[in-house]
Protein backbone atom coordinates (compact mmCIF):
# COMPACT_ATOMS: atom_id res chain seq x y z
CA UNK A 1 0.00 0.00 0.00
CA UNK A 2 1.27 3.39 -0.91
CA UNK A 3 2.29 5.35 2.08
CA UNK A 4 0.59 8.68 2.15
CA UNK A 5 1.85 11.42 4.34
CA UNK A 6 -0.67 13.53 6.08
CA UNK A 7 -0.19 17.11 6.91
CA UNK A 8 0.84 16.20 10.44
CA UNK A 9 3.36 13.69 9.26
CA UNK A 10 4.62 16.22 6.79
CA UNK A 11 5.07 18.79 9.55
CA UNK A 12 6.96 16.29 11.65
CA UNK A 13 9.04 15.31 8.68
CA UNK A 14 9.78 18.97 7.98
CA UNK A 15 10.74 19.69 11.59
CA UNK A 16 13.09 16.74 11.64
CA UNK A 17 14.61 17.80 8.35
CA UNK A 18 15.19 21.35 9.62
CA UNK A 19 16.71 20.28 12.93
CA UNK A 20 18.91 17.72 11.26
CA UNK A 21 20.23 20.07 8.59
CA UNK A 22 20.35 23.34 10.48
CA UNK A 23 24.12 23.68 10.20
CA UNK A 24 24.09 23.13 6.47
CA UNK A 25 21.39 25.72 6.09
CA UNK A 26 23.30 28.15 8.23
CA UNK A 27 26.44 27.72 6.17
CA UNK A 28 24.59 28.35 2.96
CA UNK A 29 23.08 31.55 4.33
CA UNK A 30 26.41 32.57 5.78
CA UNK A 31 28.17 32.05 2.49
CA UNK A 32 25.91 34.74 1.05
CA UNK A 33 25.88 37.32 3.79
CA UNK A 34 29.22 36.69 5.53
CA UNK A 35 27.80 37.67 8.85
CA UNK A 36 26.59 35.45 11.68
CA UNK A 37 23.64 37.56 12.80
CA UNK A 38 22.33 38.07 9.30
CA UNK A 39 22.78 34.40 8.48
CA UNK A 40 20.81 33.46 11.60
CA UNK A 41 18.03 35.85 10.63
CA UNK A 42 17.87 34.42 7.14
CA UNK A 43 17.73 30.82 8.28
CA UNK A 44 15.04 31.67 10.81
CA UNK A 45 13.02 33.49 8.23
CA UNK A 46 13.36 30.67 5.71
CA UNK A 47 12.36 28.06 8.31
CA UNK A 48 9.24 30.01 9.18
CA UNK A 49 8.32 30.83 5.59
CA UNK A 50 8.70 27.23 4.53
CA UNK A 51 6.61 25.99 7.45
CA UNK A 52 3.61 28.13 6.61
CA UNK A 53 3.85 27.22 2.95
CA UNK A 54 4.29 23.48 3.42
CA UNK A 55 1.19 23.01 1.31
CA UNK A 56 3.17 24.19 -1.71
CA UNK A 57 5.40 21.17 -1.30
CA UNK A 58 3.70 18.71 -3.60
CA UNK A 59 5.99 15.80 -2.97
CA UNK A 60 7.80 15.37 0.36
CA UNK A 61 10.69 13.76 -1.49
CA UNK A 62 11.53 17.19 -2.86
CA UNK A 63 11.71 18.77 0.57
CA UNK A 64 15.42 19.39 0.29
CA UNK A 65 15.38 21.23 -3.04
CA UNK A 66 12.16 22.96 -2.09
CA UNK A 67 13.66 24.26 1.13
CA UNK A 68 17.00 25.19 -0.43
CA UNK A 69 15.13 27.27 -2.94
CA UNK A 70 13.39 29.18 -0.17
CA UNK A 71 16.69 29.56 1.69
CA UNK A 72 18.65 30.74 -1.34
CA UNK A 73 15.90 33.18 -2.28
CA UNK A 74 15.76 34.50 1.28
CA UNK A 75 19.51 35.03 1.16
CA UNK A 76 19.35 36.83 -2.17
CA UNK A 77 16.40 38.94 -1.03
CA UNK A 78 18.36 39.89 2.02
CA UNK A 79 21.37 40.88 -0.01
CA UNK A 80 19.20 42.92 -2.31
CA UNK A 81 17.53 44.71 0.58
CA UNK A 82 20.80 45.38 2.34
CA UNK A 83 22.43 46.35 -0.93
CA UNK A 84 25.37 44.32 0.17
CA UNK A 85 25.95 43.06 -3.30
CA UNK A 86 29.03 44.86 -4.53
CA UNK A 87 26.98 46.49 -7.24
CA UNK A 88 23.92 45.17 -8.98
CA UNK A 89 25.20 46.24 -12.35
CA UNK A 90 28.36 44.32 -12.08
CA UNK A 91 26.40 41.34 -10.92
CA UNK A 92 23.96 41.48 -13.77
CA UNK A 93 26.64 41.91 -16.34
CA UNK A 94 28.46 38.97 -14.90
CA UNK A 95 25.37 36.79 -15.07
CA UNK A 96 24.81 37.73 -18.68
CA UNK A 97 28.43 36.99 -19.36
CA UNK A 98 28.01 33.60 -17.75
CA UNK A 99 30.15 34.06 -14.69
CA UNK A 100 33.01 36.04 -16.15
CA UNK A 101 33.69 39.09 -14.12
CA UNK A 102 36.65 41.37 -14.17
CA UNK A 103 39.84 39.75 -13.04
CA UNK A 104 41.06 40.54 -9.59
CA UNK A 105 44.60 39.94 -8.55
CA UNK A 106 45.89 38.12 -5.48
CA UNK A 107 42.65 37.01 -4.13
CA UNK A 108 42.48 34.00 -1.84
CA UNK A 109 40.09 31.16 -2.41
CA UNK A 110 37.35 32.44 -0.19
CA UNK A 111 37.44 35.74 -1.87
CA UNK A 112 37.58 34.12 -5.24
CA UNK A 113 34.29 32.45 -4.44
CA UNK A 114 32.84 35.72 -3.23
CA UNK A 115 33.78 37.36 -6.46
CA UNK A 116 31.51 35.03 -8.35
CA UNK A 117 28.09 36.48 -9.06
CA UNK A 118 25.59 35.08 -6.61
CA UNK A 119 23.98 32.69 -9.09
CA UNK A 120 27.32 31.15 -9.92
CA UNK A 121 28.31 31.10 -6.28
CA UNK A 122 25.09 29.27 -5.41
CA UNK A 123 25.91 26.68 -8.02
CA UNK A 124 29.42 26.06 -6.70
CA UNK A 125 28.24 25.91 -3.09
CA UNK A 126 25.34 23.60 -3.76
CA UNK A 127 27.26 21.35 -6.12
CA UNK A 128 30.53 20.94 -4.29
CA UNK A 129 29.84 21.78 -0.68
CA UNK A 130 26.35 20.41 -0.38
CA UNK A 131 26.82 17.66 -2.95
CA UNK A 132 23.59 18.35 -4.76
CA UNK A 133 22.97 17.09 -8.26
CA UNK A 134 22.94 19.50 -11.18
CA UNK A 135 19.24 18.72 -11.66
CA UNK A 136 18.50 19.61 -8.05
CA UNK A 137 20.42 22.86 -8.35
CA UNK A 138 18.53 23.72 -11.51
CA UNK A 139 15.29 23.24 -9.61
CA UNK A 140 16.44 25.34 -6.67
CA UNK A 141 17.63 28.19 -8.83
CA UNK A 142 14.81 27.84 -11.32
CA UNK A 143 17.21 27.59 -14.22
CA UNK A 144 17.50 24.95 -16.86
CA UNK A 145 20.05 22.20 -16.44
CA UNK A 146 22.26 23.36 -19.28
CA UNK A 147 22.52 26.88 -17.90
CA UNK A 148 23.57 25.46 -14.56
CA UNK A 149 26.15 23.22 -16.19
CA UNK A 150 27.59 26.06 -18.22
CA UNK A 151 27.80 28.37 -15.24
CA UNK A 152 29.36 25.70 -13.08
CA UNK A 153 31.99 24.99 -15.69
CA UNK A 154 32.76 28.65 -16.17
CA UNK A 155 32.80 29.30 -12.43
CA UNK A 156 35.34 26.55 -11.97
CA UNK A 157 37.43 27.94 -14.75
CA UNK A 158 37.35 31.29 -13.16
CA UNK A 159 38.26 29.95 -9.75
CA UNK A 160 41.20 28.08 -11.19
CA UNK A 161 42.31 31.05 -13.20
CA UNK A 162 42.35 33.16 -10.10
CA UNK A 163 44.20 30.51 -8.18
CA UNK A 164 46.83 30.27 -10.85
CA UNK A 165 47.45 33.98 -10.92
CA UNK B 1 44.56 21.14 -9.50
CA UNK B 2 40.92 21.98 -9.82
CA UNK B 3 39.99 19.38 -7.24
CA UNK B 4 42.51 20.68 -4.79
CA UNK B 5 41.06 24.12 -5.09
CA UNK B 6 37.59 22.84 -4.51
CA UNK B 7 38.72 20.77 -1.54
CA UNK B 8 40.36 23.80 0.00
CA UNK B 9 37.24 25.84 -0.63
CA UNK B 10 35.08 23.16 0.85
CA UNK B 11 37.29 22.98 3.91
CA UNK B 12 36.93 26.69 4.43
CA UNK B 13 33.25 26.39 3.91
CA UNK B 14 32.87 23.57 6.40
CA UNK B 15 34.87 25.62 8.90
CA UNK B 16 32.27 28.34 8.99
CA UNK B 17 31.61 28.62 12.70
CA UNK B 18 28.14 27.60 13.82
CA UNK B 19 26.75 30.02 16.43
CA UNK B 20 25.57 28.43 19.64
CA UNK B 21 22.16 30.02 19.38
CA UNK B 22 21.44 28.42 16.01
CA UNK B 23 19.59 25.45 17.45
CA UNK B 24 17.52 27.61 19.76
CA UNK B 25 16.62 30.05 17.02
CA UNK B 26 15.68 27.33 14.57
CA UNK B 27 13.40 25.68 17.09
CA UNK B 28 11.82 29.01 17.84
CA UNK B 29 11.05 29.52 14.17
CA UNK B 30 9.61 26.04 13.93
CA UNK B 31 7.41 26.72 16.95
CA UNK B 32 6.20 29.98 15.43
CA UNK B 33 5.49 28.25 12.12
CA UNK B 34 3.54 25.54 13.87
CA UNK B 35 1.59 28.06 15.91
CA UNK B 36 0.64 30.01 12.82
CA UNK B 37 -0.47 26.86 11.06
CA UNK B 38 -2.50 25.67 14.04
CA UNK B 39 -4.23 29.02 14.22
CA UNK B 40 -5.23 28.64 10.60
CA UNK B 41 -6.38 25.10 11.14
CA UNK B 42 -8.34 26.20 14.16
CA UNK B 43 -10.07 28.91 12.17
CA UNK B 44 -10.95 26.36 9.51
CA UNK B 45 -12.32 24.04 12.16
CA UNK B 46 -14.55 26.77 13.55
CA UNK B 47 -15.80 27.61 10.08
CA UNK B 48 -16.52 23.97 9.43
CA UNK B 49 -18.41 23.53 12.65
CA UNK B 50 -20.45 26.66 12.11
CA UNK B 51 -21.33 25.66 8.57
CA UNK B 52 -23.04 22.55 9.74
CA UNK B 53 -26.07 22.05 11.90
CA UNK B 54 -24.83 18.65 12.91
CA UNK B 55 -23.42 18.01 16.32
CA UNK B 56 -19.93 16.70 16.67
CA UNK B 57 -19.86 13.75 18.97
CA UNK B 58 -18.38 10.33 19.19
CA UNK B 59 -20.45 7.45 17.92
CA UNK B 60 -20.19 3.98 19.23
CA UNK B 61 -22.01 1.17 17.64
CA UNK B 62 -21.83 -2.49 17.40
CA UNK B 63 -22.47 -5.57 15.11
CA UNK B 64 -21.04 -8.84 12.29
CA UNK B 65 -19.69 -12.41 12.10
CA UNK B 66 -18.43 -15.69 10.77
CA UNK B 67 -20.24 -15.84 7.44
CA UNK B 68 -18.91 -12.33 6.96
CA UNK B 69 -15.34 -13.55 7.21
CA UNK B 70 -15.03 -13.56 3.45
CA UNK B 71 -16.50 -10.13 3.17
CA UNK B 72 -14.02 -8.90 5.73
CA UNK B 73 -11.08 -10.34 3.84
CA UNK B 74 -12.24 -8.69 0.66
CA UNK B 75 -12.65 -5.41 2.43
CA UNK B 76 -9.16 -5.40 3.80
CA UNK B 77 -8.08 -3.55 0.74
CA UNK B 78 -9.41 -0.17 1.70
CA UNK B 79 -11.42 1.75 -0.79
CA UNK B 80 -9.35 4.80 -1.29
CA UNK B 81 -10.81 8.07 -2.31
CA UNK B 82 -8.55 10.73 -3.70
CA UNK B 83 -8.51 12.83 -0.57
CA UNK B 84 -9.65 11.10 2.58
CA UNK B 85 -8.11 7.71 3.10
CA UNK B 86 -8.22 4.85 5.51
CA UNK B 87 -4.95 3.05 6.00
CA UNK B 88 -3.72 0.33 8.26
CA UNK B 89 -1.69 2.16 10.79
CA UNK B 90 -0.50 -0.66 12.96
CA UNK B 91 -0.98 -4.36 13.13
CA UNK B 92 -0.41 -6.61 16.10
CA UNK B 93 -0.02 -10.25 15.32
CA UNK B 94 0.37 -13.13 17.68
CA UNK B 95 0.62 -16.70 16.52
CA UNK B 96 1.17 -19.13 19.36
CA UNK B 97 -0.37 -22.49 18.56
CA UNK B 98 -3.67 -22.01 20.40
CA UNK B 99 -3.50 -18.28 20.82
CA UNK B 100 -3.99 -16.14 17.79
CA UNK B 101 -4.40 -12.44 17.52
CA UNK B 102 -4.56 -10.18 14.54
CA UNK B 103 -5.37 -6.63 15.44
CA UNK B 104 -5.26 -4.03 12.74
CA UNK B 105 -5.62 -0.39 13.62
CA UNK B 106 -7.04 1.82 10.93
CA UNK B 107 -5.94 5.38 10.45
CA UNK B 108 -7.97 8.00 8.71
CA UNK B 109 -5.84 10.38 6.75
CA UNK B 110 -6.30 13.45 4.66
CA UNK B 111 -8.92 15.38 6.60
CA UNK B 112 -8.28 19.09 6.90
CA UNK B 113 -10.00 18.96 10.25
CA UNK B 114 -7.08 17.55 12.21
CA UNK B 115 -8.98 17.62 15.46
CA UNK B 116 -11.53 15.23 14.08
CA UNK B 117 -8.90 13.13 12.38
CA UNK B 118 -6.71 12.72 15.40
CA UNK B 119 -9.63 12.22 17.78
CA UNK B 120 -10.76 9.28 15.65
CA UNK B 121 -7.28 7.89 15.16
CA UNK B 122 -6.43 8.27 18.82
CA UNK B 123 -9.64 6.46 19.69
CA UNK B 124 -8.75 3.62 17.32
CA UNK B 125 -5.27 3.38 18.79
CA UNK B 126 -6.48 3.47 22.38
CA UNK B 127 -9.22 0.90 21.82
CA UNK B 128 -6.92 -1.50 20.06
CA UNK B 129 -4.29 -1.11 22.73
CA UNK B 130 -6.90 -2.11 25.30
CA UNK B 131 -7.97 -4.98 23.06
CA UNK B 132 -4.40 -6.16 22.79
CA UNK B 133 -3.70 -5.86 26.49
CA UNK B 134 -6.97 -7.59 27.36
CA UNK B 135 -6.13 -10.41 25.00
CA UNK B 136 -2.66 -10.83 26.45
CA UNK B 137 -3.99 -10.95 29.99
CA UNK B 138 -6.68 -13.45 28.92
CA UNK B 139 -3.94 -15.59 27.43
CA UNK B 140 -2.00 -15.46 30.68
CA UNK B 141 -5.12 -16.48 32.62
CA UNK B 142 -5.80 -19.33 30.27
CA UNK B 143 -2.23 -20.56 30.36
CA UNK B 144 -2.43 -20.56 34.15
CA UNK B 145 -5.59 -22.66 33.90
CA UNK B 146 -4.44 -25.59 31.78
CA UNK B 147 -4.54 -23.71 28.49
CA UNK B 148 -7.16 -23.49 25.81
CA UNK B 149 -7.97 -21.71 22.61
CA UNK B 150 -8.19 -17.97 22.33
CA UNK B 151 -8.44 -15.91 19.23
CA UNK B 152 -9.05 -12.35 18.40
CA UNK B 153 -9.33 -10.82 14.98
CA UNK B 154 -9.83 -7.15 14.72
CA UNK B 155 -9.73 -4.92 11.71
CA UNK B 156 -11.81 -2.60 9.69
CA UNK B 157 -13.93 -2.37 6.58
CA UNK B 158 -14.71 0.66 4.56
CA UNK B 159 -18.47 0.36 4.19
CA UNK B 160 -19.02 3.49 2.20
CA UNK B 161 -16.65 5.77 0.40
CA UNK B 162 -18.33 8.30 -1.81
CA UNK B 163 -17.45 11.91 -2.50
CA UNK B 164 -19.63 12.82 0.43
CA UNK B 165 -19.53 10.01 2.95
CA UNK B 166 -16.91 7.81 4.53
CA UNK B 167 -18.17 5.02 6.76
CA UNK B 168 -15.56 2.91 8.47
CA UNK B 169 -16.58 -0.12 10.46
CA UNK B 170 -14.23 -1.69 12.93
CA UNK B 171 -14.90 -5.25 13.90
CA UNK B 172 -13.74 -7.45 16.70
CA UNK B 173 -14.17 -11.19 16.46
CA UNK B 174 -13.56 -12.94 19.75
CA UNK B 175 -13.09 -16.65 19.60
CA UNK B 176 -13.46 -18.59 22.81
CA UNK B 177 -15.11 -21.80 21.68
CA UNK B 178 -17.80 -19.96 19.77
CA UNK B 179 -17.17 -16.54 18.47
CA UNK B 180 -18.74 -13.21 19.10
CA UNK B 181 -18.50 -10.28 16.81
CA UNK B 182 -18.94 -6.62 17.36
CA UNK B 183 -18.91 -3.77 14.92
CA UNK B 184 -18.42 -0.11 15.51
CA UNK B 185 -18.90 2.44 12.79
CA UNK B 186 -17.72 5.96 12.30
CA UNK B 187 -19.35 7.93 9.55
CA UNK B 188 -17.75 11.10 8.36
CA UNK B 189 -19.07 13.84 6.13
CA UNK B 190 -16.01 14.33 3.95
CA UNK B 191 -17.11 17.64 2.53
CA UNK B 192 -17.84 19.37 5.80
CA UNK B 193 -15.42 17.19 7.73
CA UNK B 194 -17.68 16.33 10.59
CA UNK B 195 -18.53 13.14 12.35
CA UNK B 196 -22.14 12.11 11.77
CA UNK B 197 -23.96 10.69 14.76
CA UNK B 198 -27.35 9.07 14.63
CA UNK B 199 -29.08 11.74 16.74
CA UNK B 200 -27.44 14.49 14.67
CA UNK B 201 -29.37 13.35 11.61
CA UNK B 202 -32.79 13.94 13.13
CA UNK B 203 -34.86 16.84 14.35
CA UNK B 204 -35.89 15.12 17.56
CA UNK B 205 -35.91 11.78 19.34
CA UNK B 206 -38.92 10.44 17.51
CA UNK B 207 -36.50 8.66 15.18
CA UNK B 208 -35.98 5.98 17.84
CA UNK B 209 -39.66 4.91 17.73
CA UNK B 210 -39.99 5.21 13.98
CA UNK B 211 -36.85 3.20 13.21
CA UNK B 212 -37.50 0.59 15.91
CA UNK B 213 -41.04 0.01 14.66
CA UNK B 214 -39.78 -0.46 11.11
CA UNK B 215 -37.08 -2.89 12.20
CA UNK B 216 -39.63 -4.99 14.10
CA UNK B 217 -41.82 -5.13 11.01
CA UNK B 218 -38.88 -6.22 8.90
CA UNK B 219 -37.94 -8.88 11.43
CA UNK B 220 -41.40 -10.37 11.44
CA UNK B 221 -41.70 -10.16 7.68
CA UNK B 222 -38.43 -12.02 7.24
CA UNK B 223 -39.46 -14.66 9.76
CA UNK B 224 -42.76 -15.21 8.01
CA UNK B 225 -40.96 -15.67 4.71
CA UNK B 226 -38.33 -17.95 6.20
CA UNK B 227 -39.02 -19.61 9.54
CA UNK B 228 -35.32 -20.12 10.19
CA UNK B 229 -34.82 -16.40 10.38
CA UNK B 230 -35.39 -15.84 14.01
CA UNK B 231 -35.20 -12.60 15.90
CA UNK B 232 -35.65 -12.03 19.58
CA UNK B 233 -38.67 -9.86 19.17
CA UNK B 234 -42.28 -9.90 20.23
CA UNK B 235 -44.36 -11.61 17.59
CA UNK B 236 -41.73 -14.25 16.93
CA UNK B 237 -40.63 -15.16 20.40
CA UNK B 238 -42.66 -15.04 23.55
CA UNK B 239 -42.34 -12.07 25.85
CA UNK B 240 -39.52 -13.56 27.89
CA UNK B 241 -37.28 -13.77 24.81
CA UNK B 242 -38.39 -10.49 23.28
CA UNK B 243 -35.06 -8.84 23.84
CA UNK B 244 -35.26 -6.28 21.11
CA UNK B 245 -37.57 -3.47 21.98
CA UNK B 246 -36.02 -0.40 20.50
CA UNK B 247 -32.74 0.83 19.14
CA UNK B 248 -30.47 2.67 21.51
CA UNK B 249 -29.75 6.31 20.88
CA UNK B 250 -26.23 5.43 19.89
CA UNK B 251 -27.20 2.39 17.87
CA UNK B 252 -24.62 1.14 15.40
CA UNK B 253 -25.34 2.57 11.98
CA UNK B 254 -23.79 3.66 8.76
CA UNK B 255 -24.91 5.38 5.60
CA UNK B 256 -24.70 3.29 2.46
CA UNK B 257 -23.38 4.54 -0.84
CA UNK B 258 -27.03 4.65 -1.97
CA UNK B 259 -27.73 7.19 0.75
CA UNK B 260 -29.67 4.72 2.86
CA UNK B 261 -29.54 4.50 6.60
CA UNK B 262 -28.34 1.07 7.69
CA UNK B 263 -28.88 -0.04 11.27
CA UNK B 264 -26.54 -2.75 12.41
CA UNK B 265 -26.75 -5.24 15.26
CA UNK B 266 -23.94 -7.32 16.66
CA UNK B 267 -24.03 -11.05 16.75
CA UNK B 268 -26.28 -12.12 19.66
CA UNK B 269 -27.62 -8.61 20.08
CA UNK B 270 -31.11 -9.25 18.69
CA UNK B 271 -30.96 -12.78 17.33
CA UNK B 272 -29.42 -16.21 17.87
CA UNK B 273 -25.74 -16.55 17.03
CA UNK B 274 -26.30 -18.33 13.73
CA UNK B 275 -27.94 -15.18 12.42
CA UNK B 276 -24.63 -13.46 12.74
CA UNK B 277 -24.33 -9.76 12.39
CA UNK B 278 -27.54 -8.24 11.20
CA UNK B 279 -28.23 -5.15 9.18
CA UNK B 280 -31.49 -3.44 8.38
CA UNK B 281 -31.92 -0.87 5.68
CA UNK B 282 -34.39 1.74 6.82
CA UNK B 283 -36.61 3.01 3.99
CA UNK B 284 -35.82 6.67 3.49
CA UNK B 285 -39.46 7.61 2.92
CA UNK B 286 -40.43 6.86 6.52
CA UNK B 287 -37.61 9.14 7.72
CA UNK B 288 -38.32 12.08 5.44
CA UNK B 289 -40.32 14.11 7.95
CA UNK B 290 -37.86 13.86 10.82
CA UNK B 291 -34.56 14.23 8.95
CA UNK B 292 -32.82 17.55 9.42
CA UNK B 293 -31.89 17.52 5.77
CA UNK B 294 -31.74 15.12 2.87
CA UNK B 295 -28.04 15.77 2.52
CA UNK B 296 -26.99 12.31 3.67
CA UNK B 297 -30.08 10.17 3.50
CA UNK B 298 -32.37 10.21 0.50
Amino acid sequence: MKFVRTRLKLEKHYEDFIIENKEKHYRIAYSYVKNADDALDIVQEAVFKAYVSLNTLKNPEYMKTWFYRILVNSSLDFLRKQKKIVTMDEENIAVYNDCFTDQYENIDLNHALDELPSDCRSIVILRFFEDLKIEEIAKILDENVNTVKTRLYKSLNKLRIQMND
Amino acid sequence: MKNNNIDQLKKDYMNIAIPEELDFKIRKSLAEGKKTMNRQKHLNAIKTAAASAAVIAAVFTVSINTSEALALTLSEIPVINKIVKVLTFREYKINEDTYNADIKTPSIEGLENKELESSLNDKYMAENKILYEQFMSDVEDMKANNGGHLGIDSGYVVKTDTDKILSVGRYVVNTVGSSSTTFQYDTIDKENEILITLPSLFKDESYIDIISKNIKEQMIEQHEADEYKVYWVEGIEDASMAIFNEISDNQSFYISSENKLIISFDKYEVAPGYMGVIEFEIPSDILGDILISDEYIK
